[in-house]
């Protein structure tokens, strides 16, 4: 297993109040086999990757639980432990590369610094070397080393960020949104190259999404987030084909087609429930069309339905199976 | 308009910077009304008491060497001080907000040469352009609040051009274009009442330098001789600076008093505009 | 780059000309017969107000009185102080050593500790150390530069008797070699301590929020993330970044320091051009005041322009055309 998640929670807390922003989630990541996560703006996708990272500032922010990483618990690391992880073992590409790099350095500045972080000895002449089999790799021409970073599209920008996350050959790599901002093109080609590159170097891929067809394209399993709570877990086939969970169901709906036949958009009505509330039932329950008296009492435990796929759904419960197809059919 | 005085309720109302120079100021522009009745004595009359120490006699904050009260030449100074900030700064707002609004509105010639007039502006020394016309010119009160008006509005004029650049591209511009509005009712009713909040938070930090220049000029001996002002003040005081020194000490602390609470305002509106900003300063 | 500088320049070019224009323009509209505000006396003789008339031609049409006035000043000629019974450049030239000496000397201070201190607060914002800076430069900011000169004269020269208050140089002593060197630092003390504390809210200001958005930013969580040193980036990646707007303030900024040091000359005495300016402004010498306008603002337009050249050299986003 490389990279085993227990129990995690994450508190924002602030002066006046506190934001539960990951609640309880558990999943587990195969090598090879790249996640998905996706949930609509602020149901702590980005909280929940940052965590992996230890990018949390521990003064104003609890976080709990596991994460299991190669058989170490990273929570218990302490910073300079951790060090021989970051960005050697785990690395990230962050949502708006645009601002990624400084604008005032170079391109090739950037990687310099980067490498000596670890090799403080090596040469620069080495690292060019390096850095240009990584642009080859992100069909990048070594001529971006020496420019700045104005002076490169969206695309080779992310691109840049990529390779940049590249430069130590990490086991695990997240991606924040790293294609939301690019155009449908450059997305699919930039996707394309991501799934290639896994055949060159081992690296297995956290992908956080707002869009069902990156993960449906480029990832192996998938997460579902509403409001920091897991709602369901599994592999995409799985999940895209055989939605259960309600808020899965919605979301599939919610977008375009992903086979290309026509088919009605449905929004989801209703907006994310107050994160700074720790809600006592299921989260989704406001806007649940399949709603039931226990759901708004109990937080819904996790079901596994056989295999990977997980769904945390009162509508689930291993006891109420004749209430599946009650709320299925409504 | 209501748009604007909503914006600056809200603003009043989240802002505590804001708010406590908003309830300084009105007890200021309280001590501008009522000066007659608060000060104790007439400041222009030259007393028998010369040069007495702050709090001997009635005097409270001692007199000058001519013999007039400190604390009363203070307190009617605040009334000079206070309407050539407002006066220019007002002058200067106007005239940048219509300039700049037209400019950026309208775009073509005008926009470039408004433009190259305002970086020209903006480049050269203000402050001894307003000396040399004030010096040549005589140094009335309304001459002071002209000229400081006059040049400082290219500052203002770049801020409100900025917006109309925006606030045009925004589609109830541009639906009211398509419905044939014509360019000066856009301009008016859309893009001033959108835009100037910046500008209007631009032109109360210009009443605190509007108040520091007139405060320079009267220690050029470039005032009005005929109004009680801070500047002057300082100036006379400085070379008693030995044996009485309040006054310059006391018209300093006010005029530092005054330009603080134009800062808060003004930093206040800004905050509240943009809260990012919050706590750079 | 190298036609980028030559547009800076002949912007510089046109500007002074519009100061020049402006200028005559002034002196021109001024209320009375600009030949005898020139003459600068109450009194001055006829055959006085006959040449300077002829000079600049002002019983001409005013394209030919610009075209003449144009004219003396390329030849650096400003006209007459009548008052010193010199030419005006001959008076400037005398007092621009001092004045060159004090300004240059406090506002290098004011932008090494100013931006020091804005570094350390923007590092540590929201911390103790920075509110106390953060009021202190607040209430520096509100206060007339001369006033603070004053105050200081009140403070600290009744305790320090040794700290001189007025001129440059100690007029009885007549000191020579390293002696008067020292003679002028300590003469400095009191008006650069002022200058100093009424440009450092300015650069303390802009390099703190400088720093505190650039901090913001999301590739120092990147080069963090990755593992870089916080001392290294804020050395390499944060310094860069944040120099650029504080150069910037420093040429929009030259202007009000100009004037800053004209009115702390003023209150020590410095014998330079503000005390130069303040006696013509007494004696109503207009000559000489036009004269140390022009001297200003071309400086000012020269260093701002100086000063973008540096700020493209240094920033790779503008770009040459
Ligand atoms: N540093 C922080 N301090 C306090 N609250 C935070 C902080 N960062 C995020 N939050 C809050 O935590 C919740 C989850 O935010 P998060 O950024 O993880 O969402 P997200 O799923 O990544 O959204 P998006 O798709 O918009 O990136 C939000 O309610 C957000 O307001
Ligand atoms: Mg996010």
């Amino acid at each position: 297993m490389l990279l085993d998640i227990r129990d995690l929670n994450i508190v924002y807390r602030m002066r006046n109040k506190a934001i539960y922003a990951v609640n309880n989630v558990n999943f587990s990541l195969e090598k090879g086999k790249s996640l998905g996560i996706i949930g609509e703006s602020g149901s702590g996708k980005s909280t929940l990757a940052m965590a992996i990272l230890k990018m949390h500032n521990l003064k104003n922010t609890e976080v709990t639980g596991q994460i299991i990483f190669e058989g170490r618990d990273l929570l218990a690391l302490d910073e300079k432990q951790f060090k021989e992880y970051r960005w050697t073992r785990i690395a990230a590409v962050f949502q708006k590369s645009m601002n990624n790099l400084s604008p005032v350095h170079k391109i090739g500045t950037h990687f310099e610094d980067i490498y000596r972080v670890h090799e403080p000895d090596i040469s620069s002449s080495e690292i060019r070397e390096r850095v240009y089999a990584l642009f080859h790799m992100v069909n990048l021409s070594p001529r971006v080393y020496t420019c700045y970073p104005h002076e490169l599209s969206g695309g080779m920008l992310q691109r840049v960020s990529i390779a940049l996350s590249l430069i130590f050959h990490p086991t695990l790599l997240i991606m924040d949104e790293s294609t939301t901002a690019l155009d449908v093109i450059t997305q699919g080609q930039i996707l394309e190259e991501i799934k290639e590159l896994e055949k060159v170097v081992d690296v297995t891929r956290i992908m956080i999404t707002h869009d069902l067809f990156v993960v449906a394209t480029a990832c192996q399993q998938i997460l579902v987030l509403y409001a920091g709570d897991m709602m369901e877990y599994g592999d995409v086939r799985d999940v895209l084909n055989h939605p259960m969970h309600p808020y899965t169901k919605a979301l599939i709906a919610s977008f375009p087609s992903l086979r290309g036949e026509k088919r009605e958009v449905h929004s989801i009505p209703g907006t994310l429930p107050d994160l700074s509330v720790k809600t006592r039932g299921c989260a989704f329950y406001d806007r649940c069309r399949a709603h039931r008296e226990i759901c708004r009492q109990e937080k819904p435990v996790v079901c596994q339905t056989g295999g990977l796929h997980t769904v945390c759904c009162h509508l689930y419960g291993k006891i109420r199976e004749t209430d599946v197809k009650e709320g299925v059919n409504r | 308009m209501s748009s604007i005085f909503s914006r600056l309720i809200s603003a009043l109302s989240i802002n505590r910077r804001l708010r406590s120079g908003c309830i300084l100021l009105l007890c200021v522009v309280l001590v501008v009304i009522f000066a007659g009745a608060i000060a104790p004595y007439d400041p222009y009359k030259l007393g028998d008491d010369l040069m007495v120490r702050p709090g001997v006699g009635n005097h409270f904050l001692g007199t000058t060497a001519m013999g007039q009260d400190v604390f009363s030449m203070i307190i009617y100074g605040s009334r000079t001080s206070l309407s050539i900030g407002i006066v220019s700064a007002l002058i200067s707002g106007v005239i940048g907000t219509l300039i700049g609004a037209a400019a950026g509105y309208f775009r073509g010639k005008f926009d470039i040469v408004i433009s190259e007039i305002i970086n020209i502006f903006l480049m050269i020394p203000t402050f001894f352009l307003i000396l040399i016309i004030v010096a040549l010119f005589g140094s009335s009160m309304l001459n002071v609040m002209l000229v400081i008006g006059l040049t400082s509005w290219p500052s203002n004029a770049r801020m409100m051009r900025v917006q109309a650049l925006s606030i045009k591209e925004r589609t109830f511009v541009k639906s009211a274009v398509a419905m044939g509005e014509s360019g000066w009712r856009i301009l008016f009713k859309y893009i001033i009442p959108n835009g100037i909040f910046p500008v209007v938070a631009n032109t109360t930090m210009g009443v605190a330098s509007a108040i520091l220049t007139e405060a320079s000029l009267s220690f050029l001996g470039l005032g009005d001789p005929n109004v009680v002002s801070w500047g002057q003040m300082i100036f006379d005081g400085k070379q008693y600076i030995t044996s009485a020194w309040w006054i310059s000490t006391f018209a300093g602390l006010a005029i530092m008093f005054i330009v603080i609470i134009f800062y808060m305002i003004g930093d206040g509106l800004n905050e509240a505009l943009n809260p990012k900003l919050r706590r750079i300063r | 780059m190298r036609r980028y500088i030559f547009r800076r320049l002949l912007t510089a070019v046109f500007i002074i000309l519009i100061v020049v224009i402006l200028n005559f323009t002034i002196i021109k509209t001024a209320p009375g017969d600009p030949a005898r505000l020139m003459a600068g006396f109450d009194n001055p003789s006829e055959e006085l107000i006959q040449s300077i008339t002829e000079k600049y031609g002002f019983d001409q049409p005013f394209y030919i009185q610009i075209g003449r006035y144009f004219k003396s000043v390329i030849r650096g000629d400003l006209g007459d102080s009548y008052l010193y019974n010199q030419p005006v450049a001959r008076l400037i030239a005398d007092r621009i050593g001092p004045s060159l000496l004090l300004s240059g000397v406090s506002i290098i201070l004011a932008l090494i500790i100013g931006s020091l201190l804005g570094l350390y607060a923007g590092k540590n914002e929201g911390k103790l150390i920075d509110k106390i800076f953060s009021t202190i430069s607040y209430f520096l900011n509100s206060m007339p530069s001369f006033w603070i000169g004053i105050m200081l004269i009140l403070l600290l020269a009744s305790h320090f008797k040794w700290l001189p208050t007025q001129g440059m140089v100690n007029v009885r002593a007549n000191y020579t070699g390293f002696r008067r060197v020292l003679d002028i630092a300590t003469h400095m003390i009191l008006p650069v301590i002022t200058l100093v504390s009424v440009q450092i809210p300015t650069y303390f200001r802009i390099t703190k929020s400088a720093v505190m958005q650039v901090m913001a930013e999301d590739f120092i969580t990147t080069l963090r993330v990755a593992g870089m040193k916080e001392g290294a980036i804020f050395r390499k990646y944060v310094f860069k970044n944040a120099v650029l707007p504080i150069i910037n303030v420093f040429s929009i900024n030259l202007a009000y320091v100009v004037a800053g040091s004209m009115l702390v000359e003023i209150v020590f005495s410095w014998p330079g051009i503000g005390v130069l300016m303040y006696r013509s402004i007494m004696m109503r010498d207009y000559n000489v005041l036009m004269g140390v306008y022009l001297l200003i603002s071309v400086s000012v337009v020269i260093v701002t322009i100086l000063m973008d050249l540096v700020n493209a050299a240094l920033d790779p986003r503008i770009r040459y055309e």
